[in-house]
């Protein structure tokens, strides 16, 4: 059975979808749509995935759209993301309505968005052609900017000016360095339309101007890395993922970040070809991981709101993975995996944040003490996923961590080690204090202990035991799909 | 269209540039950089280097309705919905600002000479002009404190960008460069809107008082 039709038709599903929140009459509705309609999205992605593990590369539409190992990893990643930050928006816009902070309008919208920016996502992950995955990027700045001010206030409004204003302005240096990759290209062929497919520019990327290419990475890398958040280019994202609703915050860093990081990976492998040179490119992120790393620990340690402490523990671990894919072989295969963990945990820790914070009515840290007792279910999983974050063993962040570390001692990139165990440490020590603080201080005076549903309950534990599974042991297909996005990253197996 | 068209719209593009630096009234700002969009697309629609193709008159097209005539118009109607009418105080001043505009025009052109990337456009110009836009559309960002200013800052930009890519990249599909058009149009709506929603509630579009998210 060809399956060419499939890749647009996950394009073109969730943003058919996105108009139709407008027909609903109720907030409550319309959300659920958001779930239904993304659950949907979910199975035809899965059914793409399936197709592309057994049958290797997919791809549609003469050839605009292509899914391989390293984009079929992703799209797991993101719809996972999707489907359980769609799930708990009902839990918490529900928990809005009742305090009189959300209506049917701002459920429409919010809807609306979801789905809009699920569908520019999709774009970027199957899109073979680099202009139109840049497309795509600059797309999800423009919808995801809108759901930041879901709640309209002073704040949110600040929030999202920086975000839109920076990140456009980043991007537009991206589009700079892809116009670049493009140019290197004139001299090797003059057809136009294949000539920014990345397929294409594999196959001829011996050929291409190495030096025109060493520029546009860099432009790349500062382009998307501002979308990715690293540092010093991060300075949107606490903004933006503090004043957003938290499920919002939760696609944002759950995945978000992940896509732009993905273009700069999907250039590695080109930049290596061109040049002949597999150091490069990776040195350049291995630097740009150590400096978000240590950027994001020194405001760690410092930090008061929960929901920007979250913030900078993305700035961290984009870095980290950065610096796992720079340090190349087992660190890139680590870094990939370190992907799915740490959207994973971010997720969840914005999903119990976001939910605190509406029992609390702060997200101040001095402030919500007694987490546990107070709020047993989204309290557990606050301070769980905090323990994760910070790499506490047996979580399967520690392991890819620790897989990261040893690639990188067995290349011997000591300086980079030292940086990157003193980032963690001080990672370490800032938010366990903080953690500590939240979970075993005693609560304030408090009357009713917080309710919750059968869903909140799944919600925290299933990402919770997943993160301890994946901690002790890695299932066959997982191991073999990362192998596989390893090699498209231009690891040999 | 003889070559030396072609440069007299460069240099268009460059002078508009300077206007942009050295001006206070935003809504000459706003009609610069339309007289900027609309430049752009005879450009494209001009050059002959290569035969005039759908592809290309369509593009230019595009450019001049988008650039010379909605984005203006969605920033004139910001504009009068905030009853701001001039740059007060920016961060540097207008007589530095042409002195720093000169400083990249000069910059621009060792550059563009130097780095040695080949032209499938007709005019050496054509580098310098691009980078130089760039530069200006950089410096307009962080150099005003009106929304509108640095709205206007991320077009120059992008019309650098823009430049560079017709001069370097002849053969973009058509597919890809009326997506990026048509980013640039939601985003230029989007921060419209956007700048509308800041007045509302902060009743001024000075950015520099965006400031209580901090840490």
């Amino acid at each position: 059975m060809s399956l060419e039709w499939i890749l647009p038709a996950l394009v073109a599903l969730p943003a058919l979808l996105a108009p139709v929140s407008f027909a609903f009459g109720t907030a409550r509705a319309a959300l659920r749509f958001c779930v239904l309609g993304t659950i949907v999205v979910a199975c035809l992605a899965g059914l793409a995935i399936w197709n592309v593990s057994i049958h290797g590369k997919l791809s549609g539409a003469n050839d605009w759209f292509m899914m391989d190992a390293l984009s079929a990893y992703h799209l797991i990643v993101m719809m996972l993301v999707f489907v359980f930050s769609s799930l708990y928006s009902t839990s918490y816009f529900a928990r809005e309505e009742q305090a009189g902070n959300f209506d049917i309008t701002s459920a429409r919208r919010y809807v609306a968005l979801f789905l809009g920016s699920l569908a520019a996502m999709l774009l970027v992950l199957v899109s073979n052609n680099l202009g139109i995955m840049w497309v795509g990027i600059e797309a999800t700045t423009l919808l995801t900017a809108f759901l930041i001010i879901i709640h309209v206030t002073p704040a949110s409004l600040e929030a999202m000016w920086k975000y839109l204003l920076i990140c456009s302005v980043g991007v537009a240096f991206a589009f700079a360095g892809t116009l670049l990759v493009a140019a290197s290209a004139t001299s090797v062929h003059t057809v136009g339309v294949g000539g920014l497919h990345w397929t294409k520019l594999m196959e001829s990327a011996q050929k291409l101007d190495g030096k025109l290419v060493k520029i546009g990475f860099i432009f790349l890398v500062v382009g998307f890395g501002t979308k990715a958040g690293l540092a010093p280019m991060h300075s949107w994202l606490p903004d933006a993922h503090s004043q957003a609703p938290a499920p919002v915050s939760a696609i944002f860093s759950g995945f978000l970040l992940n896509t732009a990081l993905y273009c700069i990976l999907r250039y590695v492998p080109l930049v290596d070809a061109s040049t002949r040179d597999s150091e490069w490119a990776r040195g350049i992120l291995v630097a740009f991981g150590v400096l978000s790393i240590l950027i994001a620990a020194a405001f760690i340690v410092a930090q008061h709101d929960v929901k920007r402490l979250l913030a900078y523990h993305s700035v961290e671990h984009l870095g980290i993975i950065a610096f796992g894919a720079g340090i190349g072989g087992l660190g890139a295969f680590a870094a990939l995996f370190h992907i799915l963990n740490h959207s994973l945990c971010k997720m969840l820790s914005f999903f119990c944040a976001g939910s605190l914070g509406q029992t609390y009515g702060t997200h101040d840290m001095r402030k919500m003490t007694g987490i546990m007792k107070r709020s047993p279910v989204w309290g557990t999983g606050l301070f769980g996923s905090l323990l994760a974050l910070i790499g506490l063993a047996p979580f399967a962040l520690f392991l890819s961590e620790f897989l990261i570390l040893k690639s990188a001692w067995d290349k011997g990139a000591l300086w980079a080690m030292v940086f990157f165990i003193t980032g963690l440490a001080v990672v370490f020590v800032g938010a366990l204090r903080h953690a500590i603080t939240m979970a075993w201080e005693p609560a304030a005076e408090f009357h009713v202990k917080d309710q919750f549903s059968l869903l909140d309950a799944f919600l925290v534990f299933v990402p919770l035991v997943g993160l301890l599974t994946l901690g002790v042991w890695m299932p066959q297909p997982l191991k073999d799909i990362l192998i596989q996005a390893s090699i498209v990253f231009g690891e040999k197996a | 269209m003889t070559a030396d068209w072609i440069e007299v719209i460069l240099i268009f593009l460059i002078l508009t540039g300077f206007v942009l630096l050295g001006s206070s009234r935003l809504i000459s700002c706003i009609r610069m950089a339309a007289a900027q969009g609309v430049a752009l697309g005879v450009l494209v629609l001009t050059e002959d280097s290569i035969e005039p193709t759908l592809r290309l008159t369509l593009i230019g097209l595009a450019t001049i309705v988008l650039k010379g005539f909605v984005f203006p118009h969605l920033l004139i109607r910001a504009l009068r919905e905030s009853n701001t009418n001039k740059e007060v105080q920016p961060f540097v001043g207008y007589v530095s600002s042409l002195f720093i505009g000169i400083v990249m025009l000069g910059f621009s052109f060792w550059i563009g000479y130097r780095s040695g990337i080949s032209l499938a456009g007709s005019s050496l110009l054509f580098l310098p002009v691009a980078f130089f836009l760039f530069l200006t559309g950089l410096f307009l960002i962080v150099a005003r404190r009106t929304a509108i200013n640095q709205v206007l800052g991320y077009l120059i930009m992008e019309n650098g960008i823009y430049t560079f890519g017709f001069a370097t990249v002849k053969e973009m599909p058509a597919l890809v460069e009326l997506g990026v058009l048509l980013d640039v149009f939601v985003a230029v709506f989007v921060m419209g809107i956007a700048i509308y929603r800041i007045n509302q509630e902060f009743d001024h579009i000075d950015s520099d008082q965006l400031r209580t998210l901090k840490g």
